[in-house]
């Protein structure tokens, strides 16, 4: 390390790091301090913490009804990530433990459907919730996504990993396939199910363009879409804007540090 | 030959597992492609619609609204794309390094942006860069310019704001699949290279770049699939303005068919161009990228 | 204690048949091994008469019962997997008991029938761990005593041993051997190690490319392989097979002169060849006398000598292909550059073309 050029390489190496780093927490930074500022401030670049912090949050829940928005979020959320496990995990299973020719063409089918874009289903989707009068439930924004053909693929590469002479075993121990399933492929494959359940609970969490379409009224909008709306007034009140972002980030940060490896594993987990 | 029991209970139970999957993919994804590719060729408002042939197709090309939603599309894909793969490998090679010091802090914060919500960033996003904004007054603070740069009233910059919003949320998650894939580079090819006299730029261009190419192709495809369906930024941060310069196909398609009187057959025709994008992309991508040796 | 029968048992997967057809009967209390190079078929085979592979044709009886159709867990079996097998997420004595929880058997049973069974094998200390906490010998008990406590008729073994070391490969036979005795049941065993298969077995099988090529008691095997392949893979080193020609034949008496030591001539009491037949004279690196001790000498050049301390193998070539000696005397008797041994027809074997025994 004393060559002079390499000396340099490093220093480049923590500028860039270091810039980079910035810039990632900045935003942050910046809905803490917008959280405690009055909109003016905000609007005016006011770069150090206010006093308007618990001015903005009494707002927040005067404008919205948060406990029902953060029910509905999470309601829309845990119920759809739960689904989305149990019906795509059966189907990555079903794919690789049951091989056979034909389902192997219908798989390659559902690859090709992965990069169908969501805007080219939206439309018949909200004629078809429309026609079933599901406009406005919480069924009409969670059935759509539970068979993600992704975590069927996610599922599917991990059950490669899955011992085959496990299932022998119990198959002859006298387990039927549900209960293999149930009893020794869910147990043993605990770690991915941690990873998808963040995946999928995170996409969940997040989506805002099938909620704005299908979730018309105050009381069913999550809390994503509420804070979305917040905005959408004629001059926003950007402290309360700032709270409801932090409301709208908080669980996924949450489940980000609690579980950092799960996250980056399931992250990764499907191009392995 | 007739089929034993077993074999017989293996096809049953390789169908159960799947079928509740298939059932609903089937309603909420294949049904409602075939739907919208007949929808494309349907006009009239509402609900009420007939068949119009290529009505829709030919209306697309005399459409100027249409035109500008793909030329917006295909720029941010342009530029918005490369430049973040690149920054995401820049970051990735330089944390590829144990004896950095502070590896997983610098880690963790360049990762942190995909954790955000969409909704929550671009609304920051959009406080950041008013006229009067914190952006502006750090750049004028640091005398990077002169007066302030009106980012969301300037079609120019209107365009660059999306591009680093995007950037910023996406290129931590590409930066990860690339680490992940660097570490699992045997390292003794690098210290042959560094006996070999190899310089570290050449390393890096010679060595890292073509062992993480199939990588790189997967994070070209979803990028590129995910720019194409761009929606939730434009429509938050910019509103696909100012004056239409940041409309993007998705918004296009959104506002066709829920904010004006719907036409969901035109809407329909204009899906498919992103289908058809989406498609055409990933087949020249896959060419691109296919391995010569073979 | 059931006996097992295959009748014309075939394997087809697709196009490409791996079981080609195999009739055998194992009586009860019998300890089979089935052994053959990789690839032979003996692990599907296994994995049929297991019920975890279809049978494309034949019939599988076990005690007497058509067992085709029936459920792995009906078929009064147990089966040890290469890899044990054991499900990580459950103590040793959940592993042990898991199937008997599914066959609805009362609590106290179970855990009698557990307890039982870990006396046997003594793995008391080991009853509340978990998987990953054992070594490999100790799983390899575990997966043994959860196929005891369901007290089968048959058990079936896939290659238990090949995953451990050598020294615990050695002490765990020795461990299997005793419980055959007993618990004296049946035993199918699998394996492509044939000193597993001649020290395990009452009975061996045999096979190569789906076929069985001879079934019997390992020293019959080993005293009176039925072809060439046989010959090759049972006992250790492998025989050595030299080429030979017939030069004269008649009267159930046949002389023979190996094709690159002309001076070496041996007369075998065999039948069924005529003068000119090329043939493959077997012998094995045990059978090499001292000079003139057999029937005919021949000298060849030395290529390596290793010498063990109470034997030595010298490794020579003939016709390209290695030749083993295996020999007794002092190492200092053993020259430098040639060694000078004997070949009794007694104990020499006789292959045609097609790696057939000639008798």
């Amino acid at each position: 390390m004393s060559n002079p050029l390499a000396l340099l390489g490093r220093a480049a190496q923590y500028a860039l790091l270091t810039l980079a780093a910035f810039v990632s927490i900045f935003p942050f930074f910046w809905m803490l301090i917008g959280a405690t500022n009055t909109s003016a401030d905000v609007t005016k670049g006011k770069a150090s913490f206010g006093t308007a912090l618990f001015d903005n949050i009494g707002k927040f829940f005067t404008t919205l009804d948060v406990p029902r928005l953060l029910f509905n979020s999470f309601f829309i959320a845990g119920i759809g990530t739960a689904l989305t496990l149990v019906i795509s995990s059966l189907a990555g299973y079903g794919f690789e433990i049951f091989r056979s020719r034909f389902r192997e063409k219908v798989f390659a089918g559902l690859l090709l459907m992965l990069s169908v874009p969501f805007a080219a289903l939206m439309i018949p989707l909200f004629i078809m919730m429309a026609n079933l009068k599901l406009i406005n439930t919480y069924q009409a924004i969670i059935l759509p996504s539970v068979a993600s053909i992704f975590i069927i693929f996610y599922f599917r590469q991990a059950t490669k990993a899955f011992p085959h002479e496990l299932r022998d075993a119990a198959k002859i121990d006298g387990l039927k396939e549900w209960q293999i399933f149930l009893f020794v492929y869910m147990p043993v494959m605990r770690s991915t199910y941690a990873a998808a359940t963040i995946i999928v609970f995170m996409a969940n969490w997040n989506n805002y363009l099938w909620p704005l379409i299908v979730l018309q009224t105050n009381e069913m909008k999550t809390l994503t879409l509420a804070t979305a709306s917040l905005i959408s007034a004629y001059v926003p009140d950007w402290g309360v804007v700032m709270v409801g972002a932090i409301f709208a980030t908080l669980p996924t940060l949450i489940i980000f540090f609690l579980l950092q490896r799960r996250f980056v594993e399931g992250m990764l987990g499907a191009v392995k | 030959m007739a089929q034993s029991q077993l074999a017989r209970s293996e096809q049953i139970n390789g169908w159960a597992f799947i079928l509740p999957a298939l059932a609903l993919l089937g309603i909420f994804m294949v049904y409602p492609i075939l739907w919208s590719l007949w929808m494309s060729f349907q006009t009239g408002r509402g609900m009420v619609m007939s068949f119009g042939g290529f009505t829709n197709i030919v209306r697309l090309t005399q459409d100027p609204v249409f035109i500008r939603a793909l030329t917006n599309t295909l720029t941010f894909l342009a530029i918005q794309v490369p430049i973040m793969l690149v920054l995401a490998l820049l970051f990735a090679n330089a944390l590829n390094d144990s004896k950095l010091w502070g590896r997983s802090w610098f880690r963790t914060a360049i990762f942190l942006p995909c954790v955000t919500s969409l909704v929550a960033y671009s609304v920051v996003f959009r406080s950041m860069f008013g006229a009067e904004g914190i952006i502006n007054q750090m750049l004028l603070s640091l005398h990077l310019i002169a007066s302030p740069i009106p980012w969301l009233a300037d079609p120019f910059w209107a365009k660059v704001v999306i591009v680093a919003s995007i950037t910023w949320r996406w290129t931590g998650y590409n930066m990860i699949f690339y680490l992940a894939a660097m570490q699992n580079i045997d390292r003794s090819i690098y210290e042959a290279a560094k006996i070999d006299g190899v310089p570290a730029w050449a390393r890096f261009w010679y060595l890292t770049v073509p062992m993480l190419k199939p990588v790189i192709l997967f994070t070209t495809v979803i990028s590129t699939i995910g720019t194409l369906q761009l929606f939730d930024e434009p429509n938050l941060i910019t509103l696909g303005g100012p004056s239409d310069s940041t409309l993007t196909l998705s918004l296009y398609i959104y506002n066709l068919s829920f904010k004006f009187m719907p036409s969901f057959g035109y809407a329909a025709t204009v899906s498919y161009v992103i289908v058809l994008l989406v498609g055409i992309l990933s087949v020249i991508q896959f060419f691109l990228a296919r391995d010569r040796r073979a | 204690m059931s006996s097992v029968k295959l009748r014309g048992v075939r394997k087809i997967f697709g196009s490409l048949e791996v079981i080609k057809g195999v009739d055998l009967d194992i009586d009860a209390k019998e300890f089979v091994v089935f052994v053959g190079p990789s690839g032979c078929g003996k692990s599907t085979l296994l994995r049929m008469i297991a019920g975890l592979e279809p049978i494309s044709k034949g019939d599988l009886e076990i005690g007497g019962k058509r067992m085709n159709d029936v459920d792995p867990s009906q078929r009064g079996i147990a089966m040890v997997f290469q890899t044990y097998a054991l499900y990580p997420h459950m103590t040793v004595r959940e592993n042990m008991g898991f199937a008997l929880r599914f066959a609805r058997v009362p609590k106290e049973q179970i855990a009698r029938q557990v307890d039982a069974a870990a006396r046997i094998l003594a793995l008391g200390p080991l009853m509340d761990r978990y998987p990953k906490e054992l070594s490999g010998g100790q799983r390899q008990r575990v997966a043994i005593g959860r196929a005891i406590v369901r007290n089968p008729e048959v058990f079936l073994f896939d290659e238990p041993l090949s995953n451990l070391d050598a020294e615990l490969r050695v002490h765990m036979r020795i461990e299997i051997a005793r419980l055959h005795k007993e618990l004296q049941t049946t035993i199918i065993y699998v394996t492509h190690d044939q000193v597993e298969a001649m020290t395990l077995a009452d009975k061996i099988v045999v096979l190569r490319d789906g076929l069985v090529e001879q079934v019997g008691r390992p020293l019959d095997l080993y005293d009176d392989p039925a072809n060439q392949f046989v010959a090759g893979f049972i006992g250790s080193p492998k025989m050595n097979f030299l080429p030979a020609r017939i030069v004269d034949a008649g009267n159930g008496q046949a002389t023979i002169v190996l094709r690159d030591h002309p001076e070496a001539r041996l007369t075998m009491t065999v039948t069924g060849v005529s003068a000119g037949e090329e043939v493959q004279l077997g012998v094995r690196p045990e059978h090499f006398g001292a000079p003139g001790a057999g029937d005919a000498d021949l000298t060849l050049e030395i290529d390596v000598a290793e010498h063990l301390g109470s034997t030595s193998y010298v490794y020579s070539r003939t016709d390209g292909e290695p030749l083993i000696i295996e020999r007794e005397e002092s190492r200092r008797e053993i020259g430098q550059d040639r060694i000078t041994v004997s070949i009794s027809a007694s104990q020499a074997y006789l292959f045609n073309k097609n790696g057939q025994r000639i008798r």
